[in-house]
């Protein structure tokens, strides 16, 4: 029971004792010792935040912008112009979201947040408070339809690809005819636009697209389509689903340039090694190349220190992440906080830095609540020589932050010392022998010991992650037979 | 056979002295760059254009600073990261606690800020541009109202907020003064809300859900020893940046 509370008192060890409105480094509304509270003209108590009305946390709402932000104090709101209500999770008819339809885009968010959008953008918005959740939100986004508009410009009949509501709008051209579904290029529309062979990306797709000869765009680059090889594709507007090697990310394709972000392809210019057969652009390959291995677009893996296995002093894990073809690293919590978990789906790989949770192991007395995997990451250690009895550890061992809590580090540490007494009998004829004990000493004690002291933290015979030794070496004193003194 | 020497020698000085005379008026230009632009045409500059050119590249500088210092120009509680202080936007220095916002209003003090670092710069620049109104023979007024930085949807606007009138003959009044610069902070501070909003709510954000939504953002978090952690975001094609730091359910060291 000793080594529970001992355990359970490091768990909660933070000096509360003022709450400072300011601290004296800048930061707002924390439980501090008083020397470090600013001066006035700001606060101080010797209570703890969550209790004090100067910083109890409310809802911050930016009426210019129509944002809100949880968990912010009175003070520091009133600062840049907010308005501040008592409502820490912004449950207030100001900050009620509702879906934004601007154009063929979605958002959802509040009400002034989306007229402010459409002042951005200059889009007509539609404020929708019937959709409740954001996927049904960014679902319900339609895209105007599109298609030709033809008008008379300098003598000549030319035209423009763009959407109806447009067309309709294009100022000067009273006579400009809208042609729903058709490409500018359509001989049916007799204008001066034709195919060409250029190709070109488009903001906000992922596509390689063929261009008429005025410089519209026309349907997905696909080289078995080009000019006259299929007049159909240069007339009407074909669904991504329509186009290409639909499905495939068709990164590095020469012929097709239905690209696809989710897939692991977006336009981009083509390079010297990798052209297309027409154009410039091609369906750049996104995937990444780390240590001799390939990964795909938007996966994630863990990889590992040294040591991280055994629980080495300095250890740890790192998460992966491959986007857009460069790995970046993500480092999960220092001194084993965190773990790196990964799973694989279809070959795809998705990696977390998940909590250690080894806060509460010495405080399970049973071996099913010790290694119930969703609640804690604990391991049961039967017979342990320090008590005599079962005990339940970390089963991935945290780090001590050794420069700073020594002190502390020490202690715990110590919960793994303890001490056997072997006894040796004399005969009556002067010969010796072993008795009470038979475990203490041995080299099964002596092991069972290590792994003790080891499951605690970075206690015990360990070298670092970089394979130094520490100053301790566990077999220098030992001895399967120890020499008796008389 | 002398004098058709003495006449190459003679020649040979004339190039090198208008060699001289263009390396010289080559100089000059790119010293009073803006004045002599002034003048040119005879027609009097457009103030938004002269000030465009004469602020541009520092009002660049300032963006770039306050962007990689988490929206503030000389941040109090910051995290110095490769020699970069990257103010804390969420904090809190216990253990197993979501953070206390500390700067909820992020696009307006980011405004201010940028303000702030350029507001010197563009004094100078309305001086300059008197005086070479003046050089040139107009009579100016300027007005100088509070300039205004506004972060849009891929670039940047700043306002002067300022009327000049100059006269030489006509009079020409000219109000909208405006500087703009292509930049995607609008974009990087929107996201970096975002984020501020699952720290304070989680604790922790997921980087990969903006980098499937926004197809040219990288979003980078760099855990610290203490729990602090630091977000880079980053638009792959202009490299525009902006980072910030946040501590929040941090988990302590051991036992």
């Amino acid at each position: 029971m000793g080594i529970i509370y001992f355990f359970m008192g490091f768990v909660s060890a933070v000096e509360t004792s003022y709450c400072c409105e300011k601290t004296t480094d800048g930061t707002w509304c924390q439980n501090a010792p008083e020397a470090q509270c600013a001066d006035t003209p700001f606060r101080k108590s010797p209570t703890s935040c969550e209790s004090i009305a100067y910083c109890k946390l409310g809802c911050c709402y930016d009426s210019q912008e129509g944002t809100c932000y949880e968990n912010t104090p009175e003070r520091v709101c009133g600062e840049d112009g907010g308005i501040w209500e008592g409502n820490a999770e912004c449950d207030i008819p100001a900050c009620t979201l509702g879906c934004c339809l601007m154009g063929d885009q979605a958002s959802f968010v509040t009400q002034t947040r989306c007229k402010k959008l459409a002042s951005v953008y200059g889009l007509e918005i539609n404020f929708r408070t019937d959709i409740g959740d954001e996927f049904t939100c960014i679902a319900s986004a339609t895209s105007d339809v599109k298609g030709a508009c033809v008008f008379e410009k300098e003598y000549s009949t030319t035209c423009l690809f763009t959407t109806k509501k447009e067309c309709a709008t294009m100022a000067g051209n009273s006579s400009a005819e809208f042609h729903e579904g058709y490409l500018c290029s359509a001989e049916e529309l007799g204008t001066v636009c034709g195919p060409t062979e250029k190709t070109t990306c488009v903001e906000g797709s992922d596509e390689v697209f063929f261009m008429d000869s005025c410089g519209n765009i026309a349907n997905i680059y696909d080289s078995s389509k080009i000019i006259d090889e299929d007049k159909n594709y240069w007339t009407k507007i074909y669904g991504k689903a329509e186009s290409c090697s639909y499905g495939n990310s068709n990164a590095n394709s020469e012929s097709c340039g239905n690209c696809d972000y989710y897939l692991g392809s977006i336009c981009k210019s083509a390079n010297v090694s990798q052209r297309p057969v027409y154009g410039n652009n091609i369906c750049a390959d996104l995937r990444c190349s780390f240590e001799g291995k390939t990964y795909q677009h938007g996966e994630t893996w863990c990889a590992n220190s040294k040591g991280i296995a055994q629980n080495l002093p300095g250890s740890k894990s790192f998460r992966m992440v491959c986007y857009n073809g460069e790995v970046s690293v993500e480092p999960c919590a220092e001194y084993r906080q965190e773990r790196c978990i990964q799973s694989e789906v279809n070959n795809f790989k998705s990696a977390a830095c998940r909590v250690n949770k080894w806060q509460d192991c010495a405080a399970q007395t049973e071996k099913e609540d010790c290694e119930n995997g969703d609640k804690r990451d604990c391991n049961w250690l039967a017979n342990t020589p320090t008590s005599g009895s079962d005990v339940c550890v970390p089963l991935y061992a945290p780090g001590f932050d050794l420069g700073t809590n020594s002190s502390e580090s020490n202690s715990i540490c110590t919960l793994a010392t303890t001490t056997c007494t072997i006894t040796w009998e004399k005969d009556i004829a002067g010969s010796k022998k072993r008795v009470g004990d038979f475990n203490c000493g041995t080299l099964a004690w002596n092991n069972s010991m290590k792994t003790m002291c080891n499951s605690l933290g970075d206690c015990g015979v360990k070298t670092n992650y970089l394979g130094v030794k520490g100053f301790n070496d566990w077999m220098v004193n030992y001895q399967e037979n120890p020499k008796i003194e008389e | 056979m002398k004098e058709i020497e003495m006449k190459k020698k003679g020649q040979v000085t004339m190039f090198v002295i208008f060699a001289i005379i263009i390396v010289v008026f080559a100089v000059l230009i790119a010293y009073f760059y803006p004045q002599i632009r002034f003048t040119l045409g005879g027609q009097a500059v457009n103030p938004s254009s002269y000030l465009q050119s004469c602020i541009e590249e520092d009002l660049n500088l300032a963006i770039e600073k306050v962007a990689l210092q988490g929206g503030s120009l000389d941040p109090e509680h910051y995290l110095l990261y490769e020699n970069e202080k990257i103010a804390y936007l969420c904090y809190t220095n216990e253990y197993y606690k979501t953070c206390v916002m500390q700067q909820p209003l992020l696009k307006k003090h980011t405004e201010t800020e940028i303000s702030k670092a350029i507001s010197t710069r563009a004094d100078e620049c309305f001086s300059e541009l008197e005086k070479a109104y003046q050089r040139s023979g107009y009579e100016v007024n300027i007005v100088r109202g509070k300039s205004n930085i506004e972060l849009l949807p891929k670039r940047i606007n700043l306002d002067f907020n300022s009327t000049i009138t100059i006269q030489k003959g006509d009079s020409q009044r000219y109000t909208n003064i405006k500087v703009s610069v292509v930049n995607n902070l609008y974009e990087l501070v929107s996201i970096a809300t975002n984020i501020l909003g699952f720290e304070t709510s989680y604790g922790d954000s997921e980087t990969t859900i903006y980098m499937n939504y926004y197809r040219d953002l990288k979003v980078e978090k760099i855990k610290q020893s203490e729990g602090s952690k630091i977000y880079i975001l980053t638009d792959r094609n202009s490299k525009n940046k902006f980072q910030f730091a946040t501590r929040s359910l941090a988990w302590p060291p051991g036992i």
